[in-house]
């Protein structure tokens, strides 16, 4: 049967995977493959005044050692973002966890073992290892800021650092202090955000093979391309003498996008002059990228009837020792910290600070997840003072479709309006309540999509089978599947006669990335497009056979109809052909330059953040318990509403762990919490009793049938959702994760005078 | 990483002790390793030799004692198998339903009463159980065999009374009286629990005459609350100051400030759990009676 759009197809690859069938980097074997491990700082700041490696080279087993010293003949340094980091310590170490060196050997156990005999002199230097220390005035400085470059894919304008802040980002509009003079409510707070570990299945694991003038690399990687990318820049060579193939990934939430350890692998391929395997383990991953944490000051000012008028904000987001993805994070939480509110005016002044702790980079709805529970709770807030309902004062000032969400950006493209109201329905909100439980709801936007760059080859065999070349990562989403009903709507196809193997740089074509939420809208835009020249290609073909316009010609079931005469595709293939063999190849791009929408404008689209959570306190113990979370995929139109629904409750899930429990917890920047024993993240014990998934289903997004991506949204409305529902009984956040103990500590000091239980850092 | 060990199979509990013997520090016990294998694993803990007892036979019984009066438990009983036990449902109910809420359902499929009291691990459910229940722990060695009283057993965080060359061989339960019942509460907010209490009141005449009182998870080793004990004793079953022995528990214990959360949370989760778990095994007492 033919699966189009709009059908819960069941997933493509849900049998390979639970049989176990389905192989990941790990499972991979190749003959004369070796074992790397790294050694990592135990310091968050020192220089390193020596690295022997002889013991550890002598060591039976051991086919090589790599130091920074292996490197000299490359410019080390890489970065997406800035390119500030070396492959393996040059001098000094930034953080603890920072790599060193690395050992190749026979087995993994050898490699560790080797680990311990090479004998690093450090020489401690003061850190900054909290954002206070790094803003401080007498701040040791982690780089030099004259020597920075801007990575690959930078993208954000000039860099221009100063002391440890590596970048700044600044948005306004309008008259701010007119603006707050007219207000008569103002509502002013501090607010912190810790780091979050993006906990995924499959630490990072890399199979690297050095070919002479070549390298493949097999990766647990979300963005195949810019890896290669900057691989190829890194080892000076052709980018078409890198090969990226990614075989499934278990989980990336943002985790392994960018690159994270293969230039490692492949600078001990190239060493060793055989394949070497690195995998992380969860306490390596821990350290190897992470989500920002955050310190933010927001002023919101509103008519006394709760009309919005004015929002300031400042906030400060750890990078770590390394950019990663900071900046984009930074630019991101920035387009989401002004709420999407028809403001007088707003100024949003966005810093992302290098601290010795482990870099920070992307994780699933990044910026929104940090900004938005903020924001909505001081509407909430001015919805109190105002006398107003929290529904109502949204209604009232929610940007309308069309209107501006930031300067210069893409006009609102959602109704926001409406997924309000069902999520309202869906909280029956008004309801009475049972006591001690409380309800609320956040509402944003998510600058998504990145950048609009995908292609897509769609072949189609002698047989009448397809097979899909896109780079789209599957790491769980379901993209394989997403891809197969785009395909099978187009070539009116069945979805068992269509295959999507992966991504693979010598074979399947250029993909910016697999995240933002961009896959479904941009890569499978390009598919559709892929599949729609085959479609013409057959419909052409067809015309000729049957000696009959096009027009009169249907597409159904992987055959062409005219009339009651029809002939299938292999045996339209087999005509055109004029032989037994021969196959039909279809193209499809996307670029800022063309296609449906405003591809050229950023972002591509604006997901919809929200979600509506009721919560019950226990008053003796200050735990939280989820009656019910609610959340609203406001996708365009769902391609597979199953898989659209199962997206959102892992988003909710995960933004029930950032808001309840989940910190990785550092002392002098070492972490306390690096295993999965002392870092909680989210299992099935901490569902919600109920939990709602609805769609909004407009035709407003910019990819095929108006279809606009899904995913990470309910990641940050979720927070939003519980922060604003505690507050409904009375409990003010200021501080995630809401722990019980934080809960109960705000308990006692509301019961009490009233002090500030949350304790805010002071603004430097 | 798992590095490379030796395994070794004894037959009987001789054997196993003497190979604990000769092996010293070198050596552990290896039961449902859920426990050991992780910190091997980690790396915390190495042990050139494991001597796995599962081979010994009759280590994983549970039965009534042949006087009727206590249940025993073999150390190799899975808390999955203790939760399910028939004999242990029916005799020490309290029991069954704390081994329920060990951990999670992977630990509890593998993990062994045995291997838990012997970790010594300071977050332990049944230590802080059988403290309260006055349970008796059998060690053997190749030539001698002791019985402590679980309050002499656990000595320190990981640490235990048991010698190298000893293998606990059962847990000896002390059936409760008929007008004795107990309950259990647990806090968590991570995998292990933040704080325990296990409360026994034995009521006769609608009146405590005993209470027994133990508070786990907070410190190095559960403790005996017994200033909380005494105060009960003699009170009223329905009336009774529980949240006055909340108080007293809660001061008695030392909490320390961790992960879990500050000390002062933690003192306030005892009163707290203390109470609750002193309500509900009176309210069984008392129905224990009447229904009786």
């Amino acid at each position: 049967m033919t699966a189009g759009i709009g059908h819960n197809v069941p997933r493509v690859d849900a049998r390979s995977k639970v049989t176990g069938e389905a192989l990941f980097t790990g499972d991979l074997k190749l003959a004369g493959l070796l074992h790397g491990k790294v050694l990592r700082s135990p310091y968050p700041h020192a220089l390193i005044r020596r690295i022997n490696t002889d013991r550890a080279a002598l060591l039976p087993g051991v086919m090589t050692v790599l130091t920074s010293t292996d490197l000299q003949d490359i410019d080390p340094y890489y970065g997406h973002s800035i390119k500030d980091r070396p492959v393996l310590a040059i001098d000094r170490v930034r953080f603890v966890g920072e790599p060193l060196a690395a050992v190749a050997a026979q087995d993994e156990i050898t490699a560790e073992q080797a680990l311990s005999l090479i004998e690093v002199e450090y020489e401690d230097l003061p850190a900054a290892t909290t954002l206070d220390e790094a803003l401080s005035e007498a701040a040791p400085r982690l780089h030099e800021t004259d020597t920075l470059r801007p990575g690959l894919f930078h993208g954000l304008g000039e860099l221009h650092p100063q002391g440890n802040i590596c970048y700044h980002h600044a948005i306004s509009r309008g008259d701010l202090a007119e603006a707050f003079k007219q207000s008569e409510i103002i509502v002013e707070q501090e607010y912190t955000f810790p780091a979050v570990y993006q906990y995924a299945m499959e630490p990072h694991t890399v199979i690297a093979a050095w070919e002479g003038k070549s390298v493949t690399v097999w990766a647990s990687c979300q963005h195949p391309y810019l890896v290669r990318a900057e691989l190829a820049d890194l080892f000076d060579m052709p980018v078409a003498n890198v090969r990226i193939i990614v075989p499934f990934l278990g989980g990336g939430f943002g985790s392994k996008s960018y690159t994270k350890m293969e230039p490692i692998t492949v600078g001990l391929a190239r060493k060793a002059g055989r394949p070497v395997r690195i995998a992380n383990r969860v306490d390596e991953a821990m350290v190897t990228t992470r989500r920002h944490n955050m310190r933010c000051w927001m002023r919101t000012g509103a008519q006394a009837d709760g009309t919005l008028l004015a929002r300031d904000v400042r906030f400060w987001m750890d990078t770590g020792a390394y950019a990663d993805n900071g900046p984009r994070v930074v630019a991101t939480a920035a387009d989401a910290a002004p709420g999407p509110y028809r403001w007088k005016s707003f100024q949003i002044d966005a810093y992302c600070v290098y601290t010795n702790r482990p870099p920070a980079g992307s994780y699933r709805a990044f910026g929104a997840t940090h900004l938005q529970w903020i924001g909505e709770s001081q509407v909430d807030e001015i919805a109190r003072q105002a006398g107003a309902d929290p529904v109502e004062i949204r209604i009232r000032n929610l940007l309308r479709p069309g209107e501006e969400v930031r300067p210069g950006g893409k006009l609102l493209d959602a109704d926001l309006v409406g997924d309000v109201q069902k999520i309202a329905t869906a909280l029956d909100w008004g309801s009475p309540k049972p006591p001690d439980t409380g309800r609320g709801i956040g509402v944003g936007l998510l600058a998504a999509g990145a950048r609009p760059v995908s292609t897509a080859i769609v072949r189609m065999e002698i047989d009448g089978h397809a097979t899909i070349l896109v780079s789209s990562t599957e790491m769980g989403q379901g993209v394989r599947t997403v891809m197969s009903q785009l395909a099978s709507q187009e070539l009116a196809l069945p979805i068992d006669h269509i295959k999507v193997p992966g991504g693979d740089t010598l074979i399947t074509p250029y993909d910016r990335s697999t995240g933002a939420s961009r896959s479904t809208t941009l890569a499978g835009m390009a598919v559709h497009r892929a599949a729609r020249e085959i479609r013409h290609q057959l419909l052409e073909i067809a015309s000729q056979a049957f000696e009959v316009a096009p027009g009169t010609i249907e597409l159904r079931d992987g055959a062409a109809w005219h009339a009651d005469q029809s002939l299938s595709y292999s045996e339209l293939i087999q005509f055109h052909f004029g032989f037994t063999g021969g196959e039909l190849i279809g193209r499809g791009e996307v670029s800022p330059g063309g296609g449906k929408g405003s591809y050229a404008e950023g972002p591509v689209f604006w997901e919809v953040c929200i979600g509506g959570a009721e919560v019950r306190l226990n008053r003796d113990t200050g735990r939280l318990h989820i009656t019910r979370l609610v959340s609203v995929a406001d996708v365009g139109q769902a391609v597979n509403p199953h898989l659209v629904e199962a997206q959102e409750m892992g988003a909710s899930m995960q933004g029930l762990g950032n808001a309840l429990f989940e910190e990785m917890v550092f002392d002098e920047g070492q972490i306390l919490n690096g295993t999965l024993l002392d870092y909680h993240i989210p299992t099935t014990e901490d569902m919600p009793d109920q939990f709602i998934s609805r769609l909004a289903e407009n035709e407003d997004g910019p990819g095929p049938y108006g279809i606009k991506g899904a995913g990470e949204g309910a990641l940050a409305g979720v927070p939003a959702a519980i922060v604003n529902a505690l507050a409904d009984i009375g409990v003010p956040v200021r501080e995630l994760p809401i722990t019980p103990e934080r809960v109960w500590r705000a308990l006692k000091d509301t019961e009490g005078e009233r002090d500030d239980a949350w304790g805010p850092p002071s603004t430097p | 990483m798992l590095r490379p060990f030796e395994i070794h199979e004894p037959g009987t509990v001789e054997e196993a002790s003497v190979l604990l013997a000769q092996f010293g520090f070198d050596a552990a016990i290896y039961a449902g390793g859920t426990e050991l294998l992780l910190i091997m694993k980690e790396g915390l803990a190495h042990f050139p030799h494991l001597v796995n007892i599962k081979t010994i036979p009759g280590l994983d019984e549970i039965a009534l004692s042949t006087e009727g009066d206590e249940l025993q438990i073999g150390p190799l009983a899975t808390h999955w198998e203790l939760e399910r036990s028939p004999t242990v449902k029916k005799h020490a109910p309290l029991f069954a339903e704390v081994e329920s809420q060990v951990a999670n359902t992977r630990v509890r499929a593998m993990g062994t009463i045995g291997g838990n009291l012997c970790f010594a691990e300071p977050h332990s459910d049944p230590a802080t159980l059988l403290l309260a229940w006055g349970a008796t722990l059998e060690l053997s060695s190749a030539d001698a065999q002791r019985q402590l009283p679980a309050a002499d057993f656990t000595l320190g965080m990981f640490e235990t009374a048991r010698q190298p060359d000893e293998i606990l061989t059962r847990i000896r339960l002390p059936l409760l009286s008929e007008n004795t019942a107990g309950a259990y509460r647990k806090f968590s907010t991570h995998e292990r629990p933040m704080a325990t209490v296990a409360a026994l009141l034995e009521v006769k005449d609608g009146m405590i005459e005993h209470a027994r009182l133990a508070v786990g998870s907070v410190g190095p080793v559960p403790i005996r609350a017994s200033e909380a004990e005494g105060l009960l004793r003699g009170q009223g079953a329905e009336e009774a100051a529980f949240s006055t022995a909340g108080e007293l528990a809660a001061s008695a214990s030392d909490p320390i400030d961790d992960l879990h959360g500050s000390a002062e949370y933690k003192r306030h989760l005892v009163r707290v759990l203390t109470t609750q778990a002193l309500e509900q095994a009176a309210k069984r007492a008392v129905g224990a009676v009447n229904e009786g």
